[in-house]
């Protein structure tokens, strides 16, 4: 119980910061991708079931706020949630690099699929463009974060452990 | 591989049962938008006072590191404003003059309704949109205030936006330079109509494109674009940008142009919200 309420927590409070002091001041800039660093921990540290549920709430508030239907960001964050528990078998509590490689990939794959759906099907074609503008400053920036935050993910998880344990 | 059966298959009935419930929302969201406009209403209220605490404490801090390094700057700046006041004054004097006679001779060729002075309210933007690729943000007046979708949202002397969603307390505004905001205007001192487009990878250079200029238009860099006469949503004559480069398209019947917007998105904080409704 207490871990689905700090679970709901982090993601309000992620998704918070990342709809309004990141980027606050500039309307049109990259945003490093919070909810997906969030989704990445769970998934990897606790197993598909726990990724797959913080993707799915993180996905609603996205879409409940950001786009005109509902689906679309929980689909994409829940698969990529789901996807990411397969790696916590390889889990290594002191491990840096794994996270670091499967955010990339992540942040590759969600912001591919947006560009698919709301800008390829819109006949905007200038893909390189994209990517290099728009894609790869995002990874970048979320992988920076991913290095502090996960760790502070860790410690959580370390800490609601514990409680269960007792 | 060993198979417990309650760890290996629950995660993929579980993924079954939530993929269906996205299908199930994403229908309904086309087929019963009353439903999930509902729901939206309700996550949005529980987030926007957590999105606004937050906001005020960024703001907050803020404010503090600005205000210790403003007030060297602003005395010397109120020094120079209290003598450009004084040469100001001098010249409102002569253009009140010049103003009275402007309104008399509008008066005579019946100008006076084309030109009319719009009620408007100040709004804080507290939420952007959460991924790199679109330009929507959230402001904190909604339809108490008068709002209503449709609205034209404007900062300082430009046109900044349209409010697409309204609730009782927030809206919801598309910034002009969103890969999807359409604007019908015109160039001005040739009165050519044109459309003005956003564009995510134009906008990486600081651009929007104007498209379907007529190739006989004489339209030169440096011309103001104004919201268009024609425009269902926008009143006429609020300035968009300016243009600063044209290209004669490949189909040799119009041109497609440049422009840089008046409003500078990569510090917007404050916007009006005309709260007025155009009338055909």
């Amino acid at each position: 119980m207490l871990r689905v309420i700090v679970l709901a927590i982090l993601i309000v409070i992620n998704f918070t910061l990342q709809s309004t002091i990141f980027g606050f001041h500039d309307i049109n800039s990259i945003t490093p991708n919070l909810l997906l660093i969030l989704t990445m921990s769970f998934g990897l540290m606790r197993g598909r079931r726990e990724g797959m549920l913080v993707g799915f709430f993180s996905g609603f508030l996205v879409d409940s706020f950001f786009s005109s239907v509902l689906g679309p960001y929980m689909l994409l964050y829940m698969l990529i949630g789901y996807i990411n528990g397969f790696f916590h078998k390889n889990y290594i509590v002191e491990d840096v690099l794994l996270p670091l490689i499967v955010i990339v990939i992540d942040d590759l794959i969600f912001n591919f699929f947006v560009y698919i759906f709301s800008f390829l099907l819109k006949n905007r074609l200038e893909f390189g463009l994209f990517f290099t503008r728009i894609i790869i400053p995002e990874m970048l920036t979320t992988a920076l974060l991913t290095i502090i935050i996960y760790k502070f993910y860790v410690f959580v998880n370390k800490l609601l452990k514990k409680n269960a344990e007792d | 591989m060993k198979f417990e059966t309650k760890k290996d298959f629950s995660p993929k009935y579980l993924l079954l049962i939530l993929t269906i419930i996205c299908i199930i929302l994403l229908i309904l969201s086309f087929f019963a938008k009353d439903s999930i406009l509902l729901i939206k209403k309700y996550t949005n209220k529980f987030i926007v006072p957590v999105q606004n605490s937050i906001n005020s404490i960024g703001l907050w801090a803020d404010n503090k590191l600005e205000n210790l390094e403003e007030i060297e700057a602003l005395k010397k700046e109120n020094e120079e404003l209290k003598n450009a006041l004084a040469e100001a004054n001098s010249t409102i004097t002569t253009y009140q003059g010049k103003l009275s006679e402007l309104e008399s001779l509008r008066l005579l060729y019946d100008l006076d309704e084309s030109y009319p002075e719009f009620h408007k309210t100040a709004a804080h933007i507290f939420a952007k949109d959460s991924t790199s690729w679109f330009s929507t943000f959230y402001i904190d007046k909604g339809s108490r205030d008068g709002l209503f979708p449709g609205a034209n949202v404007l900062s300082g002397e430009g046109l900044a936006g349209i409010i697409i969603e309204c609730s009782e307390d927030y809206a919801k505004v598309r910034a002009i330079i969103d890969d999807s905001s359409s604007i019908s205007a015109k160039i001005m001192p040739s009165n050519a109509l044109c459309t003005v487009e956003g564009s995510l990878s134009k906008y990486q250079d600081g651009y929007l494109v104007v498209s379907n200029i007529d190739k006989d238009a004489s339209v030169s860099v440096g011309d103001k674009v104004v919201t268009s006469h024609i425009s269902e949503r926008y009143f006429q004559g609020i300035t968009i940008g300016y243009i600063s480069e044209i290209n004669l398209d490949s189909n040799n019947l119009t041109m497609t142009a440049y422009l840089t917007p008046t409003v500078d998105f990569s510090n917007l904080s404050e916007v009006l919200i005309i709260t007025d409704e155009k009338k055909y």
